[in-house]
């Protein structure tokens, strides 16, 4: 079903696994049975023409979108049960949103620190200090104290990762991050999102920055139609594409 | 020029009238702010509360706001005094006032809370719920922020036009500072009383007014 990732002999520990996941909105299937298992550490790029179903089956790992069928796991844990706390089991996934959807009336401090307060539980003096060495790590530690509409789109969506990493998720999910940004603000964005893989974390990506997916991504995902087309190394599906349908994508794609 | 000194600031008549129209000005003050006190937040409530999303609940709200809209205050301060004691409720004249004004404020007070929180986009939601901050708690530290900030424009507005409905308690002999100043006006057939009056309404409203246009600048754009 799955072709075996290239770089390892033993699969890492899964820390995704979706099973025949479908969804649909109103008679639209958006996914049409959809497979896929995310090992510790891996980055997982998801490619694909728009409205073939990435973003959708990213926002289902959350439940951003309510599954229509299927099983989502996140280390070994039931997403989809019926009896799942949804608020716990989304500490555990970070995602980093195309909108970037900072608070706008919080600092790039208040932004990250907020959920390590009214989620973990931390004091404002603990909360702030984590959030302080998450924002070091995206290189926005001078910017603490600004407020969204005071940064670039390339900064706001740096701090957008920092909100998501200081949680310390399992998994993190970004959906488009740069495909909003003005093209000199995106390499800054790759970068953080190149040191965050560095660090070990698992990432699942939905981008069209195809140098990003050839040069960072351990597996590569075509999803074509709802349904995935094809996935394996970059190397398998953007350098040396079997399917027509992809081949073509990956030519347009150029430009 | 003499004669409209006279007319309408005769001093010797302002100081004889002096405590009355003082006591009717404190009615008025605290009649409005009573009624901006009560109708805002029960008004954000209901908003709230909608926002649950519990169908007939919802029902009820919507026909509430919709009907507390529409009817004259006039007619709801005259119901609330003299039909209530019929349902075993006695209110005082200036309880049955400032109740019908604030039920009236709060009834547009949900609408423009209800249009702020619309107005918040749909990812501070998202953003919010995938940090696993729940329902309640993003309404409360991401939502209802911004919607306070979008709100507060119209939100002045409307409490300061239902606030000088307080004049209309005179209907059910409130003591208030229109009601004062008109009837001496009408004892000693001169309007000074009412120049007074009009004066203290100013003094009343537009450091009112004064201080929600400072609000509104401090909230709109923080510090940019």
């Amino acid at each position: 079903m799955t072709s075996t990732p290239a770089t390892t002999a033993v699969p890492p520990e899964t820390i995704v696994s979706i099973e025949g996941l479908r969804k649909s909105f109103g008679n639209v299937e958006v996914l049409r049975g959809v497979d896929l298992k995310v090992g510790k550490g891996e980055a997982v790029v998801i490619v694909g023409s728009s409205g073939s179903g990435k973003s959708t089956c990213l926002r289902c790992i959350n439940r951003l979108e309510e599954p229509t069928a299927g099983t989502i796991r996140l280390g070994g844990q039931e997403v989809t049960g019926p009896k799942v706390d949804l608020d716990r089991l989304r500490r555990g996934i970070g995602m980093v949103f195309q909108g970037i959807h900072l608070y706008p009336h919080k600092t790039a401090l208040g932004n990250v620190s907020l959920a390590l307060r009214k989620v973990v539980g931390l004091s404002k003096e603990a909360a702030e200090q984590k959030a302080r060495h998450h924002l070091e790590v995206v290189g926005l530690a001078h910017k603490a104290d600004a407020y969204p509409a005071e940064l670039s789109g390339g900064q706001q969506q740096r701090v957008g990762i920092a909100r998501a990493m200081a949680l310390e998720p399992q998994v993190m999910l970004f959906d488009e991050p740069t495909s909003a940004l003005d093209p000199e603000l995106v390499g800054e964005v790759l970068n953080v999102m190149v040191r965050t893989k560095e660090m070990g974390m698992t990432m699942i990506v939905v981008t069209h920055e195809m140098k990003f997916a050839r040069d960072v991504a351990d597996r590569v995902v075509f999803m074509d139609h709802g349904a995935i087309l094809a996935e394996g190394t970059p190397q398998e599906i953007l350098i040396n594409p079997q399917h027509q349908r992809i081949r073509d994508f990956v030519m347009r794609s150029h430009g | 020029m003499d004669q409209i000194v006279r007319y309408f600031f005769d001093f010797s008549l302002m100081s004889a009238f002096w405590p009355d129209i003082l006591r009717g000005f404190l009615i008025t003050v605290e009649m409005s702010i009573l009624t901006v006190l009560i109708g805002i937040p029960l008004g954000l409530a209901l908003a709230i509360l909608r926002l649950y999303g519990i169908r007939p609940l919802n029902w009820l709200i919507i026909f509430y706001i919709d009907f507390f809209r529409s009817i004259p205050q006039l007619v709801l301060i005259v119901l609330a005094y003299f039909a209530l004691p019929y349902f075993g409720l006695v209110l005082e004249p200036i309880t049955a006032t400032v109740l019908a004004l604030a039920i009236v404020l709060s009834a547009f007070a949900e609408e423009i809370f209800w249009a702020g929180i619309n107005a918040v986009a749909k990812g501070q939601w998202e953003a919010g719920r995938s940090t696993g901050l729940s329902f309640t708690k993003t309404l409360a530290y991401i939502i209802l922020p911004q919607v306070v900030r979008i709100s507060i424009p119209p939100l002045t507005n409307r409490a300061i036009g239902i606030s000088k409905g307080t004049t209309l308690g005179s209907v059910v002999a409130v003591p208030e500072l229109l009601n004062v100043t008109s009837s001496i006006q009408s004892n000693v057939a001169n309007p000074t009383a009412l120049t007074v009056g009009a004066l203290l309404f100013l003094l009343l409203f537009l450091p009112f007014v004064r201080f929600t246009r400072w609000l509104e600048r401090a909230y709109a754009h923080p510090r940019s």
